[in-house]
């Protein structure tokens, strides 16, 4: 049993606070990404978990014990790290070999063998073993770190963005492996990212952090389409989430002197300016839509397109079939799904429909 | 404004050939991106069109001149790098006038002409501010406008906004190419990044290996891509592509892929391919001319899902195919995860053919 839980962890650097009363539940064999940009906790966050920070206050629970006072050895976590930390002189057999070998382990060559042959064919490597480490790309490098972590069978895999490095098609297929991996051994994932298509893909869950506070957790499909407030919104989705100030009216939202849009949400704010969020995908261009505005920009993605544009008051970012041909400075009619409408407290920025 | 044209041009450092028989014509007013891995040659080659790298041999010319044998300074052109070259010590307004201090105007040309630039760029209210109160997207903006204040015959960029951040690189994306109509300049840009070269670009020049691989417009290279590498460098997820066999199905023809048993149904092979290839027969397919169903498929059979990524605005959804993996681009929620037995079918207007051999197109296009 593996469950990891954080309560009310403080962490600081100096003048810095890194973590501020962070609470966190992962449950045995859950795959968790935690979500944020640079500076906002996420390192910090594993470290204390592996053992290599001591936060100032809180508590640590690994399989729901006080893990206080316990060492990185003794926690039964591993930890993957964006550079490859591999021995270059060393083969990939002597790389995998090597957690093992160390005296505490007590191992038999057989075991050790078993292990390194079980781990290799787990993550494909096997034609690689007798290859230094310096002959191989950077992909089969990080599959031999990954093959380091697996060797040892701990109960806790703690990944800090281990893709990062690497190119996007490399990126697109470990992703996939990494989440076949973690099926087959069962063991529990935290997985700390700052790119959403990673934390999408991959998560059972998602935590998005923000300034060391964790500021929701949800599925994917939660944290995408009921996001808790503007921060989570705008986390996820490429192209972001439209937002943008407008007052609600009537189960409308004015957007300037001559249009307004309908939503189907937001009678307890009417007669206020609010925060209307609205994914790009769910704006629609067609005649007879509500309201006017000109094509700022038209960038073609091939699979779709995605355009900026512009009412007089506000830019919004709608994705289009490829096949819809459009030229800069048109004029077109836009509306939206008035069902996917989110208002938002304009000044807090929580998410009105939660209150 | 200007056209620029390079003639055969080959770079070597030392024993390593990194720009290989160049040939490319940007047309006056165009915006050309260069697409390509690190090391593919495309920094090499803007640098070399600027004067800030020789070439070993060819031409390059510049409204017909040709150039390659003199100083930057005397090329007329305006490169703006990743980080921010900006004076510390000098305002904005000083960073932006300083290029043209050096040609001798007068302090009222020179306002005219900062105040202008400083408008087409949103920064007239930051002209008094030294570099170092300024966000990385006004810093790069102030870099944008020292480049341009002096009307150059060429902007070019190497990766200009790839060190903010990705809202930010969003936003600079639509003022730099409104920024070109505006001015009507040449621009050469510089990327690793197929979103950035998809959403700014007339044409992308693609390179790989010092090697240009394709000229096209945006939806030019990502619908008839000329070869492996171009078509699994453009788009996201990246084409699929596995060995294929035609084989007769009746009176029809079906397409095998994966080695596998099933086979999709296809109405002719002529059409789809121009070229018998000397290698193996590779399809390459797009996730999103990948259909499943749950229902059965008149062209398609049936597979077992093997991954879901939800990526909020629609899924990736993985399915076995023989020994093949196909990725398929889904409605989000289509299906709930691994494991499902699904119909899959593919569009064949959106097949692509290449040889296993070359890795080239068999479309006969190119």
């Amino acid at each position: 049993m593996a469950s990891i839980q954080l309560k009310s962890v403080e962490k600081k650097f100096g003048g810095n606070q890194a973590l501020r009363g962070l609470d966190l539940e992962i449950a045995d064999g859950e795959f968790f990404v935690l979500l944020g940009r640079t500076g906002a906790g996420k390192t910090t966050t594993l470290r204390v978990i592996a053992g290599l920070e001591k936060p100032d206050a809180g508590k640590v629970m690994i399989g729901g014990q006080d893990v206080d006072g316990w060492n990185a050895a003794e926690r039964d976590v591993t930890l993957v790290l964006q550079q490859y930390s591999l021995y270059p002189r060393l083969t990939v057999r002597g790389n995998l070999e090597f957690p093992l070998r160390s005296k505490i382990r007590n191992m038999t060559e057989d075991e050790i063998a078993a292990r390194v042959e079980k781990a290799a064919q787990t993550l494909q490597i096997v034609p690689l073993l007798d290859r230094k480490v310096e002959k191989l790309s950077g992909g089969e490098m990080q599959r031999v770190s990954i093959g380091r972590a697996i060797v040892r069978e701990p109960q806790v895999f703690l990944m800090d963005e281990p893709l990062s490095a690497l190119d996007a098609k490399l990126r697109e297929s470990l992703r996939v492996e990494l989440k076949a991996l973690h099926s087959n051994l069962g063991a529990t994932f935290l997985y700390v990212t700052h790119d959403q298509v990673e934390a999408m893909s991959m998560g059972d869950k998602i935590g998005v952090l923000n300034k060391g506070r964790l500021v929701q957790v949800g599925t994917p499909s939660e944290i995408y389409t009921n996001p808790k407030n503007t921060f989570v919104a705008r986390s996820v989705g490429t192209p972001p989430m439209n937002l943008f100030d407008g007052m609600i009216e009537d189960n409308q939202v004015r957007l300037n002197d001559k249009s307004s849009l309908p939503i189907s949400v937001g009678d307890a704010v009417s007669g206020r300016v609010a925060t209307v969020g609205i994914r790009p995908e769910d704006m629609v261009l067609e005649s007879g839509a509500p309201a006017e505005a000109k094509v700022f920009d038209i960038e073609d993605h091939g699979v779709m397109k995605i355009l900026t544009l512009d009412t007089d008051a506000h830019r919004f970012h709608a994705t289009v079939s490829a096949k819809i041909h459009l030229k800069l400075d048109e004029v077109v009619r836009i509306g939206w799904n008035p069902d996917k409408v989110i208002l938002f407290d304009q000044e807090s920025g929580e998410n009105l429909a939660n209150r | 404004m200007a056209q620029i044209d390079l003639v055969d041009v080959q770079k070597y450092f030392g024993a390593l050939h990194v720009i290989r028989d160049m040939n490319l014509t940007i047309n006056d007013g165009e915006f050309v991106v260069m697409l390509g891995q690190s090391g593919c040659g495309k920094t090499t080659t803007l640098r070399a069109i600027a004067g800030l790298e020789s070439v070993t041999s060819g031409k390059i010319l510049i409204d017909g001149a040709e150039v390659q044998d003199r100083k930057s300074a005397d090329r007329d052109i305006a490169f703006v790098f990743q980080s921010f070259s900006l004076y510390p010590h000098m305002t904005v307004y000083e960073n932006i006038a300083f290029p043209l201090r050096a040609v001798g105007m007068s302090t009222d040309e020179r306002g005219k002409a900062v105040k202008e630039v400083a408008e087409v760029l949103r920064i007239e209210s930051l002209l008094s501010r030294r570099p170092s109160a300024l966000s990385g997207g006004d810093m790069q903006r102030v870099a944008i406008g020292r480049a341009l204040v002096r009307r150059p015959k060429a902007l070019l960029m190497d990766e200009p906004i790839g060190a903010l951040d990705a809202k930010l690189r969003e936003e600079m994306r639509a003022e730099i190419k409104r920024l070109h109509i505006a001015r009507n300049s040449t621009s050469v840009y510089v990327t690793h990044d197929q979103v950035e070269a998809m959403s700014l670009a007339d044409r992308i020049v693609i390179m790989h290996d010092g090697f240009l691989q394709q000229i096209g417009a945006p939806d030019e290279v990502y619908l008839h891509p000329a070869n492996l590498f171009v078509a699994q460098f453009v788009g996201s997820p990246v084409m699929n592509v596995t060995n294929a066999r035609f084989s007769a199905n009746g009176s029809g023809t079906k397409l095998n892929v994966g080695g596998a048993e099933e086979g999709f149904r296809f109405s002719s092979e002529e059409k789809a391919v121009s070229y018998k290839p000397t290698g193996e027969l590779m399809l390459g397919i797009r996730p999103e001319a990948v259909h499943l169903s749950h229902d059965p498929l008149e062209h398609g059979f049936e597979v077992t899902t093997t991954n879901v990524e939800p990526l909020g605005s629609h899924d990736i959804v993985d399915v076995r195919v023989g020994e093949a993996t196909l990725r398929a681009r889904t409605a989000s929620g289509f299906i709930g995860g691994e494991g499902a037995r699904v119909w899959v079918d593919i569009d064949a207007s959106q097949a692509h053919f290449f040889d296993g051999a070359s890795g080239l197109s068999l479309s006969g296009r190119h």
